[in-house]
């Protein structure tokens, strides 16, 4: 009988063991990998214009963009106007639909592959993945995901180590220190940039 | 009067002696509790700045053309083999490293890649090494530096730019001046007295070549994103090079990366 049971514990762990990955992974895997599948949909589909509104859904179904932007400001966040700050975000989110829009280009059959998804006590997600070209090395880019009652949602995305808040928040924070501290002109480049 | 006044600035004194020491305290918590949040710390910022508009304005009118010439005109093949050829000739310096920092069977592996693609691999061209299951792998002074520095990889010393090679760090140009001092190839050179024109020159200019065309799509793109280029390279240069070194403490450690990125989130 202890024989028995051992060999049942024994079959309940290679099932679990054997179970597919994205299964056992939970919501926040399942974002990423509906996200890439959407955007892989979009480039095949269209270009220009029509692209950059899709890349701007997504960023707004998938993104915590007012997080994203949040961080992005870090301590001039606060000294900034509700009014002002609804402006940034705005034109944060146009630059950064451009930016990937022109990013990707022409679709030259890339996947993204998720791999090890660690779920942190702060309630912080973070997802590896593996962005594998037709040619070329295998890119690593690791998503940070926070869930703030509407599902887990893209808070950062770390490309080969890179942040793109930490990296976004060092420009920022340079380009106002160089303006006089203010956040005002940050703004008004960023929305002089999504314009054209 | 003059007591009384005495007794302020005494006390005066005091109270600057304790905000000084509880200042230092804070400091001195902010570099040992250093999640990476903070700014590259870049004290020469104005020469770094001027140096670095040196270098765009060479890069605009010399090395970027070369660059983009060289990637759409050069066959992908010549491109690979011009490549395996400069990893090839880092190997040795690799190998220094990895026995520097503790792993001598990798570093006997580097060795072997080095023999094997320098003889069946026609000095380099072709990299049959890999495909014999004898990985790639690239490692400099600066890595080994942050591999023992008991500080946040982040933490590099003072940001630099360097003419033409562009960002870097105390940690890592001082990095780059030990491979090239200990590089068996330089020293072979210079006590053969082979003249510059048949090793160093072509050696450097395919470097150059080799690393801006690759560098050139993720450049572009800052670049063309960025409401300051120069912070934004400070940023991402500092974060990659963190990033190389961390992976490295990680094999030791393989939850640091995550609890940092816990702290990185309460400092915001």
């Amino acid at each position: 009988m202890p024989f028995a049971s051992r060999r049942a514990v024994l079959c309940l762990a290679v099932a679990v063991l054997a179970m597919p990955a994205h299964a056992a992974d939970g919501p926040a895997a399942a974002v990423i990998e509906k996200a890439s599948a959407e955007v892989i949909a979009l480039i095949k589909a269209k270009t220009g214009r029509d692209r950059e509104a899709g890349i701007r859904t997504i960023l707004l179904t998938y993104f915590d963009m007012p997080f994203m932007g949040q961080s992005a400001l870090g301590t001039h966040w606060a000294a900034t106007a509700p009014a002002q700050r609804d402006r940034f975000l705005k034109a944060v989110v146009s630059a950064e639909a451009r930016a990937y829009s022109e990013r990707f280009g022409q679709y030259g059959g890339q996947t993204l592959t998720v791999g090890r998804v660690s779920t942190r006590s702060n309630g912080v997600t973070v997802v590896d993945s593996k962005l594998s070209q037709t040619n070329g090395q295998p890119i690593a880019i690791q998503w940070e995901l926070r869930d703030a009652g509407q599902g887990p949602r893209i808070t950062d995305v770390k490309i080969e180590g890179v942040s793109m808040v930490m990296t976004r928040r060092s420009d920022f924070n340079s380009y106002i220190q160089g303006h006089g501290g203010k956040v005002e002109p940050l703004i008004e480049e960023l929305e002089k940039r999504a314009a054209n | 009067m003059a007591e009384g006044f005495l007794k302020t600035m005494a006390a005066g004194a005091r109270r600057s002696t304790v905000a000084v020491l509880a200042a230092a305290a804070l400091l001195g918590g902010c570099a040992t509790g250093d999640t990476g949040a903070n700014e590259p710390w870049d004290p020469l910022e104005t020469p770094n700045r001027f140096i670095f508009s040196i270098n765009r304005a060479v890069d605009i009118i010399a090395i970027r053309p070369i660059a983009v010439l060289y990637r759409d005109w050069m066959p992908a093949r010549a491109q690979r083999g011009i490549h395996n050829v400069l990893d090839n000739l880092g190997e040795p310096v690799t190998a220094i490293n990895e026995v520097v920092q503790g792993d001598p069977s990798r570093a006997a592996t580097t060795m072997a890649r080095f023999l094997v693609n320098s003889t069946i691999g026609l000095a380099g061209i072709f990299d049959v090494a890999t495909s014999f299951g004898l990985t790639h792998t690239k490692e400099g002074a600066g890595n080994t530096v942050g591999y023992y520095a008991s500080v946040e990889p982040e933490n590099g010393g003072f940001y630099m730019v360097l003419p033409l090679a562009g960002p870097s760090n105390a940690r890592d140009a001082a990095g780059l001046m030990a491979d090239y001092a200990v590089d068996p190839f330089r020293i072979l050179t210079f006590a053969l007295n082979v003249d510059w024109l048949l090793y160093s020159g072509p050696r450097w200019g395919a470097t150059v070549v080799d690393v801006r065309t690759r560098t050139l799509f993720a450049l572009d793109d800052l670049e063309k994103n960025s409401v300051d280029y120069y912070a934004a390279l400070r940023s991402a240069y500092t974060q990659q090079r963190a990033e190389i070194i961390r992976q490295k403490r990680e094999k030791t450690d393989p939850r640091s990366e995550l609890q940092r990125r816990d702290n990185l989130a309460l400092v915001r």
